[in-house]
């Protein structure tokens, strides 16, 4: 079989556990979590795959794969089915030098897959994680990447310093290339935070991934190997500073936020954009959503084949779900096949897929402002009978 | 079993809704091209194999049928084929369904594996399960299986086909272009034929220069016994848009839970081409009540017993009654709409009035300013 060469390829990361999306990912890979009313996380650096020009993309799977694989399938939704194009499902498999087994680390899980990168002889490659949600044209950043002649450039933004040592920071010359790396440092030097998104020369990296995988004290991790080896080895390093929207979802907190910034008039992020910045998701084949004459929908999003008889402010509802007359939602996130009994309230809540709540129940409550965020969960498939109360900040 | 689909694209017969399209490309329902639910029901019963006949204005209908990936009809084997006049050098323009049938001969015979040949009309919009009406025909022994529904005959409405049931339930009378009084069965446009029987009527009919389906087929053979008809009788949902006050009638019965359920069964998902519009956003002042909204629309005015496309856009300040708005159609602020069609792409002004009744909807042209 003959691959076609390729410039640049993708690869996804999309084998973390998400621990800290509690039930919404017990039986399901994060990057399969749903957001924003008809997409799942992945989707997203997906999309902005597609829209970058970059055609091949290898997703690493590892935790709960089931629903991932699924819904990537042969990457249809988002054109990569082609005979020169694919989003390759790569999960870990047994090799015959027993250097197999689980992926142990983000850079174990490329090294892994070292055949399947080769087999396009790429000069570049994009190394992405499936958990964050923005829109980003990739191919500035090979171009960006290829002009400044580095080995390997690293996405940046600018985050509050106080919140700086949650991240990776980058300590960078005058002229953008970077003299070092502090992995969540106690006291930054800077606020350039790694957005998790590299572009490495292939050659380079290759090199670097094979002495990294016979090193038995390493991690196997992008951030705490490769890149510090990188850098102790002098290669030059580039930080691309990226001003737009960009948001880690992994905990209930942050993905709750992050939906709840797609709304509003001027929303903090506009998830429409061109058609050049689409974001591409499996098809359902529902039909147009219904509002009934005694519904209130207001200021919110509604995706399409559900049914709304109820009253709805500054949320989101996803695909094929019901409110039911006289049910309130309030602030919060309902996540597809959902139905929301009459007279049911549901305020400042994540209600994961196929979630029943039965009639009566009252999910959540209000929390100030200042206040530490209370955003109650239920998880998927979870039947809220009659009555129940599930309290603000309440995980079921 | 194996079986060859034909959709008929049909000719518009809407005025301006179909100056520059076939009835199959006709939107409808907030999603949906007429054609999808064709497609749709041939693709679910396991017919891998459809020809869709048509022969003026189908581009807008190539567009958005395509390869016919959306019902997994892209593939080598079998797949989907557009049959069209000229596209064989015998052919002219066609006058019925038995030349173009005719002129698709080479399409008949290509799958030699074909037993039966289901045909369906883009023009009518039912969702049916049609291996159950391929059982009944191969049950029967029969030569034709008509499919029909009752409560379309009316005494006034001139239907294509009627046909009438002694109480047996065996065919009684045929009658074609008639006006049928309420106890004759409306025919959906839906038959099944054995493929080697059809191929043989084509060559006979044709030699006659007989081209009419129903009149020289189905009531022809009929009278002169030389076929038998066995009927299906469908008891769902089926819209026939006929004239554009039903058109508009049927966009707007949507609102009806009872008739999107039956449409749109959860079961048999209707089909159509993948826009990935976002979610529909619903601003702060926005009043939306009894309507069917498709994705990505941005509302902020108000919308009543309606019907409203993809990326329709209706700002603050205005009100829209009876209306069905077709895909990325923008209401000014302050306009006023009331029984109005509004094709694709229509920009409507700021503070416009526009009224129109249920019976004589006003029909704005796709891309006009008003």
């Amino acid at each position: 079989m003959y691959f076609q060469k390729k410039r640049c390829i993708a690869m996804l990361l999309a084998g973390g556990q998400g621990s800290r999306l509690k039930v919404l990912t017990q039986n399901t890979a994060k990057p399969a979590v749903p957001f924003g009313g008809k997409y799942r996380i992945i989707d997203f650096p997906l999309s902005n795959c597609v829209n970058s020009g970059i055609d091949t993309v290898g997703i690493l799977t590892q935790y709960q794969p089931l629903e991932l694989n699924e819904y990537i399938g042969n990457g249809q939704p988002w054109g990569l089915n082609k005979s020169h194009c694919c989003a390759q499902v790569l999960p870990p498999y047994e090799r015959h030098d027993k250097k197999s087994g689980w992926y142990k680390g983000t850079a174990n899980a490329i090294y892994q897959n070292i055949a399947f990168i080769e087999r396009y002889d790429p000069e570049y490659v994009v190394v992405l994680s499936g958990d964050h949600i923005y829109k980003m044209d990739y191919a500035e950043m090979v171009q960006f990447h290829e002009k400044n002649g580095a080995a390997c450039t690293i996405a940046v933004r600018d985050v509050p310093l106080e919140e700086a040592s949650r991240f990776g920071i980058l300590n960078t010359n005058p002229d953008g290339s970077i003299y070092e790396f502090e992995e969540k440092p106690k006291n930054p030097k800077s606020t350039n935070a790694s957005m998790g998104i590299y572009v490495f020369n292939w050659k380079v990296l290759r090199e670097f991934l094979i002495a990294d995988e016979e090193d038995p004290n390493s991690a196997n991790d992008f951030g705490k190997n490769i890149i510090p080896n990188l850098l102790n080895a002098g290669h030059r390093l580039m930080a691309y500073t990226f001003n737009g929207y960009w948001k880690d979802v992994g905990t209930i907190d942050s993905l709750w936020e992050a939906n709840m910034e797609l709304l509003g008039k001027n929303p903090e992020f506009d998830i429409r954009g061109d058609e050049n910045s689409k974001i591409y998701a499996r098809n359902n084949a529902l039909p147009s959503s219904y509002i009934d004459e005694k519904a209130e929908t207001v200021n919110c999003f509604i995706a399409e084949g559900s049914e709304i008889y109820g009253i709805v402010r500054h949320s989101i509802i996803s695909t094929g779900c019901v409110v039911g007359e006289g049910a309130l939602v309030e602030n919060s996130v309902v996540m597809p096949g959902v139905v929301i009994e009459s007279g049911a309230i549901v305020r400042h809540a994540i209600l994961g897929e196929n979630s029943r709540i039965c009639r009566g129940c009252v999910i959540g409550g209000a929390f100030g402002p200042t206040e530490k965020k209370k955003i109650s969960v239920t998880g998927k498939d979870t039947l809220a009978e009659e009555n129940t109360v599930i309290l603000p900040g309440e995980i079921v | 079993m194996n079986v060859l689909g034909i959709v008929f694209a049909n000719d518009g017969s809407l005025g301006d809704l179909t100056e520059k399209r076939t009835m199959a490309s006709l939107p409808f329902g907030g999603r949906y091209r007429q054609v999808d639910f064709a497609l749709t029901n041939l693709t679910c019963a396991g017919i891998r194999r459809v020809g869709i006949v048509t022969r003026h204005k189908y581009q807008s209908l190539m567009n958005h049928v395509g390869s016919g990936e959306e019902w997994g009809l892209e593939m080598e084997a079998g797949g989907l084929e557009y049959l069209t006049p000229y596209s064989s050098s015998q052919t002219s323009d066609y006058r019925g369904k038995l030349e173009s049938l005719y002129a698709a001969m080479s399409f008949l015979e290509f799958g030699g594996n074909d037993e039966y040949v289901i045909m369906q009309d883009a023009a009518v919009m039912c969702n049916i399960d049609l291996s159950a009406v391929l059982d009944s025909h191969i049950k029967s022994g029969r030569d034709i299986t008509v499919v029909t529904c009752s409560g379309i005959a009316d005494g006034n409405r001139p239907l294509d086909l009627a046909i009438k049931l002694d109480k047996r339930g065996d065919v009684a009378d045929v009658a074609v272009d008639y006006a049928a009084p309420s106890d004759y069965e409306a025919s959906m446009d839906i038959f099944v034929l054995s493929k080697a029987w059809l191929m043989q009527q084509l060559q006979e009919h044709i030699a006659r220069n007989l081209y009419h389906m129903d009149r020289d087929l189905v009531l022809g053979l009929w009278k002169k016994k030389e076929a038998t008809i066995n009927v299906y009788h469908f008891d769902g949902v089926a819209f026939f848009n006929d004239s554009v006050a039903e058109y508009f009638a049927n966009n707007l019965a949507l609102t009806q839970k009872e008739i999107r359920d039956d449409l749109f069964s959860r079961n048999h998902p209707v089909y159509t081409k993948v826009r990935d519009r976002v979610p529909t956003y619903y601003g702060e002042n926005c009043q939306i009540e009894n309507c069917s909204v498709a994705d990505g629309c941005m509302l902020g005015g108000k919308a009543k017993n309606s019907v409203l496309f993809r990326q329709v856009t209706i700002y603050p300040g205005a009100q829209v009654e009876n209306c069905v708005i077709m895909n990325d159609t923008v209401v000014g602020e302050g306009a006023c709409l009331k029984n109005v069609i509004l094709d694709k792409d229509v920009i409507v002004h700021p503070n416009a009035v526009l009224v129109g009744t249920p019976a004589n909807p006003v029909v704005i042209k796709r891309g006009e300013v008003v």
